[in-house]
């Protein structure tokens, strides 16, 4: 179905609902990455924007150094998201409960607060990036539709390879360690480790989200760091459905497209998105993935 | 560099403190005792802000708006624990975090349909304005010092309760075990709910206090709260002494922090490397100070028996 | 006589002023099943937890085949080949009978920072878990979610992820509690049948099952080993009859 929209929306000269749609699945990859520690880990990271920035800071700054390659902007924002994940992860990972969810909140803080200090690169009104990534003349991200099509491609990449990953040797010792702790050490297993590697692959995997994110606004500024990005990352996860294949787009559309009819209709529409988020935590716990047929997988 | 201005520099370090810790109380005990992740305590002390600021303007006489903008605001930090946080304890932490979050959506916004997206102004009354003499030729605001004292009171108080009444004895007692609260007969629903309703005063105290300091304007709190939770981090979840530690200890190191760190790099930097790293080093000085204490006290400075 | 597999001398954990183990020296011969039994409140829960690792003892030392391994948290020593069931029943609640058991393979199987394919399919995993399932007879619920297995399953499950990590010992620590009698009697026959092929140290409440499955008994009484024997020679002690006054041995 998502391979059709852009001809459709060719067709109806509606280039909205394509621009809509790509941050909606660019959404689903930092999701997807989300879903990995906090619905399969049981980690509850309040600090996932912060790969998001990491990712965007990457292509921004080394577009204003003048690299412009795609390869090596997207490769730095990967590479780049994954050491901060290993650093934030290697710290908190210590901890569990209301300490894991605070210092992911704060060291993410931390760095927001570092994009406003940093004036070279705009500070708080954020930087203007000229030139989308190149990539050798393979993929025009200037074109809507090519662009379109590679954030498809890679969002279907990523929701598999998280699948892959959740059902693999690895996934396996990962959801037990989340079901039952000391029973894990009891056979043997140490869950440190295995956490921190799935930390690390899902910042990452955010980097990349955060280098397409930079691509779809031609922007970057700290709001992408902004700790409310990160609760709309984890709120997309589970009103999707937690540790469901699917979940993490199903969450990104439902949450992406009621925020821009909320917004198109009224300037206070947080008001009204606040109570929903509220309501659908106390009386909505399945999931859009558990209504599908054969969307709730283990 | 002067010493007046380190002291003056101090000073406001102990005050931003004091601040921390009126929110932090608050938000440590609902953390040891209910084990709630509150992220909506940052709204509450935007709400006693302008509640305050609403009271002030209608009654004309700060002292009665104060009073009357805090209990405005202990009524509705109850409302709130009631209408939609009581059904929350049971839930695990993620159901918690995000309903929260919603919360703190909704009162933003709500602020900002009522008085506006600007920042207003709570203007401290005449006989709060001025000086005091520390020692000769050394002047302090008298607003940052009554704040001060205040906070400290409070501080003094909240030791007092919780440490040596019945009510702060069944505190301590539902912290670490709730049913031996429930068999002494006590009604633990009403107890949870008061105790909510005094960390949301306790917050809108602060934001009453920071108002004539920093901007009262919608998502004041959220600045606040994660340095807060800093704060709670270093002291320890659940604990009255670890959050009055952490917070004095935070509120001095980020003012110090962003007062002298520049000057002190400009004497090993180049003038300009250190305006680039100075503040930028001074904004991540907190939160490095939390990883370190991590790295050495996992469950913080003051652990308490009864938090997680 | 037999090689001795585990070598506990002098293990001794106080919390404040309350000495939970007090000196313990205690002995487990390969291929034997040793049961320790004593008291309410005599240190039993404390003892196993620093046989399995989850509690560092003050002072004493814990040879397991020849080796140090005081200093060893509790994943190391299951890696040793020292396995643990659980006074209250410690499973993957939401995940099948044949997963929970399969983990416990899988612990067995080297690293697991395998990323792709799925262990579900792995015939590596499946093979030998679907064995020890079949061996403590709930070969025929392994697709069962294991919250959804009675209580006495949960215990045999228990069982099947010790036997599935292929230990040398196994602490088992009240396999039978909580059981009705027809229950309690599966549990007794299946850790008879266990006799000869694994090593076990039993610590265990239901005098039946102490009796009718040791070969040697160890009486713990305030922290302390009070005597080590044959069931016989156990029953027959003044000191252990004097610690469980009037109740029947």
């Amino acid at each position: 179905m998502l391979t059709l929209l852009p001809p459709v929306a060719a067709a109806l000269q509606e280039p909205f609902y394509l621009d809509l749609v790509r941050k909606v699945m660019i959404f689903a990859i930092a999701a997807a990455s989300l879903n990995l520690i906090l619905g399969y880990g049981g980690m509850v990271s309040f600090g996932h924007a912060a790969y998001l920035g990491i990712g965007g800071y990457a292509v921004g700054v080394l577009a204003f150094y003048g690299t412009t390659s795609g390869w090596v902007q997207w490769g730095v924002a990967i590479g780049a998201s994954a050491l901060v994940a290993l650093a934030i992860g290697a710290v908190s990972i210590r901890t569990s409960g209301i300490y894991f969810i605070m210092i992911t909140l704060a060291f993410t803080q931390m760095l927001y607060y570092l994009g406003i200090s940093i004036e070279e690169y705009g500070g708080d009104d954020g930087m203007r990036i000229k030139a989308r990534s190149d990539f050798s003349g393979l993929i025009d991200l200037g074109d809507p539709v090519a662009f379109y099509y590679l954030a498809l491609v890679l969002m279907l990449a990523c929701l598999f390879l998280v699948h892959r990953i959740a059902n693999s040797r690895f996934g396996m010792v990962l959801r037990a360690a989340k079901s039952n702790e000391p029973r894990s050490r009891g056979i043997g297993f140490s869950p440190y480790a295995y956490r921190l590697v799935a930390f690390v692959i899902a910042g990452a995997m955010c980097g990349l989200a955060g280098a397409m994110f930079a691509n779809h606004t031609s922007f970057i500024t700290p709001e992408f760091m902004h700790w409310t990005r990160s609760g709309e990352i984890m709120f997309m996860v589970i009103l999707g459905g937690i540790a469901t294949t699917a979940g993490p787009l199903l969450g990104a559309l439902v949450l992406l497209v009621v925020e821009t009819l909320l917004a198109g209709w009224t300037e206070h529409w947080q008001a009204i998105l606040g109570p929903l988020l509220v309501l659908s935590v106390l009386f909505f716990r399945r999931g859009l993935a558990g209504l599908m047929p054969g969307g709730k997988d283990g | 560099m002067p010493l007046t201005l380190v002291l003056e520099q101090l000073l406001n370090g102990v005050q931003f403190g004091v601040m921390l810790f009126l929110m932090a109380a608050g938000l440590t005990l609902v953390f040891g005792i209910m084990n709630l992740v509150n992220l909506a305590h940052g709204s509450l002390y935007m709400m006693g802000a302008y509640l305050t600021v609403a009271a002030v303007q209608w009654s004309g006489n700060y002292l009665a708006g104060v009073a009357l903008g805090l209990f405005a605001t202990l009524l509705l930090g109850m409302l709130v624990e009631v209408v939609a946080l009581r059904t929350l304890y049971d839930r695990d932490h993620l159901d918690q975090v995000l309903a929260t979050f919603g919360l703190i959506l909704f009162f933003n916004e709500l602020v900002a349909i009522l008085w506006g997206r600007t920042a207003l102004d709570l203007a401290r009354p005449d006989w709060l304005q001025g000086h005091i003499e520390l020692f000769a030729g050394s002047r302090y605001p008298l607003y940052r010092a009554v704040v001060i004292g205040v906070g400290l009171a409070v501080a003094a108080a909240l030791w007092y309760v919780v440490t040596r009444t019945r009510l702060g004895m069944l505190v301590r007692a539902g912290a670490s075990n709730r049913s031996m609260i429930a068999a002494l007969g006590v009604n633990i629903r009403l107890l949870y709910t008061f105790v909510f309703g005094i960390g949301a005063a306790l917050a809108g105290l602060a934001g009453v206090m920071a108002g004539p300091i920093y901007a009262v304007q919608p998502g004041m709190g959220e600045l606040i709260l994660i340095q807060v939770f800093v704060v709670i981090v270093i002291g320890g979840i659940g604990s009255i002494r670890g959050a009055f530690a952490g917070a004095l200890i935070v509120g001095v190191v980020d003012t110090l922090g962003r007062a002298f760190l520049k000057p002190l790099l400009g004497t090993v930097l180049s003038p300009a490397a250190a305006d680039a790293a100075g503040p930028a080093l001074a904004s991540m000085l907190i939160y490095l100070l939390m990883a370190a204490v991590l790295a050495l006290r996992p469950e913080g400075l003051f652990p308490s028996r009864g938090g997680q | 006589m037999a090689e001795t597999l585990l070598v506990v001398r002098g293990l001794a954990k106080s919390f404040g002023a309350l000495r939970a183990t007090d000196g313990i020296d205690f002995e487990v011969r390969e291929g034997e099943t040793h049961a320790v039994i004593g008291p309410n409140g005599a240190g039993k829960t404390t003892f196993i937890k620093q046989l399995s690792g989850e509690l560092r003892p003050d002072a004493g030392q814990v040879r397991f085949a020849g080796e140090d391994i005081t200093a060893l948290p509790a994943h190391r020593r299951s890696r040793k080949g020292l396995a643990r069931s659980f006074q209250i029943t410690s499973i993957y609640r939401d995940f099948s009978a044949l997963d929970n058991v399969a983990l416990a393979v899988q612990a067995r199987a080297g690293h697991s920072f395998r990323f792709w394919r799925p262990a579900r399919e792995d015939i590596l995993l499946t093979q030998p878990a679907r064995q020890a399932l079949e061996k403590v007879g709930l070969g025929a619920r392994a697709d069962v979610l294991a919250a959804n297995l009675a209580h006495g399953e949960q215990r045999q499950l228990e069982i099947a992820l010790a036997l599935a990590t292929q230990p040398r010992l196994m602490l088992l620590d009240e396999p039978v509690a909580g059981m009705g009698s027809d229950e309690s009697q599966r549990m007794i026959e299946l850790l008879a049948s266990l006799k000869g092929e694994k090593t076990v140290v039993l610590v265990e409440h239901d005098m039946d099952a102490v009796f009718s499955l040791a070969d040697r008994i160890s009486v713990l009484v305030y922290g302390r080993i009070i005597a080590t024997g044959t069931p016989a020679e156990i029953r027959a002690n003044a000191e252990v009859r004097a610690a469980y006054l009037g109740e029947d041995l």
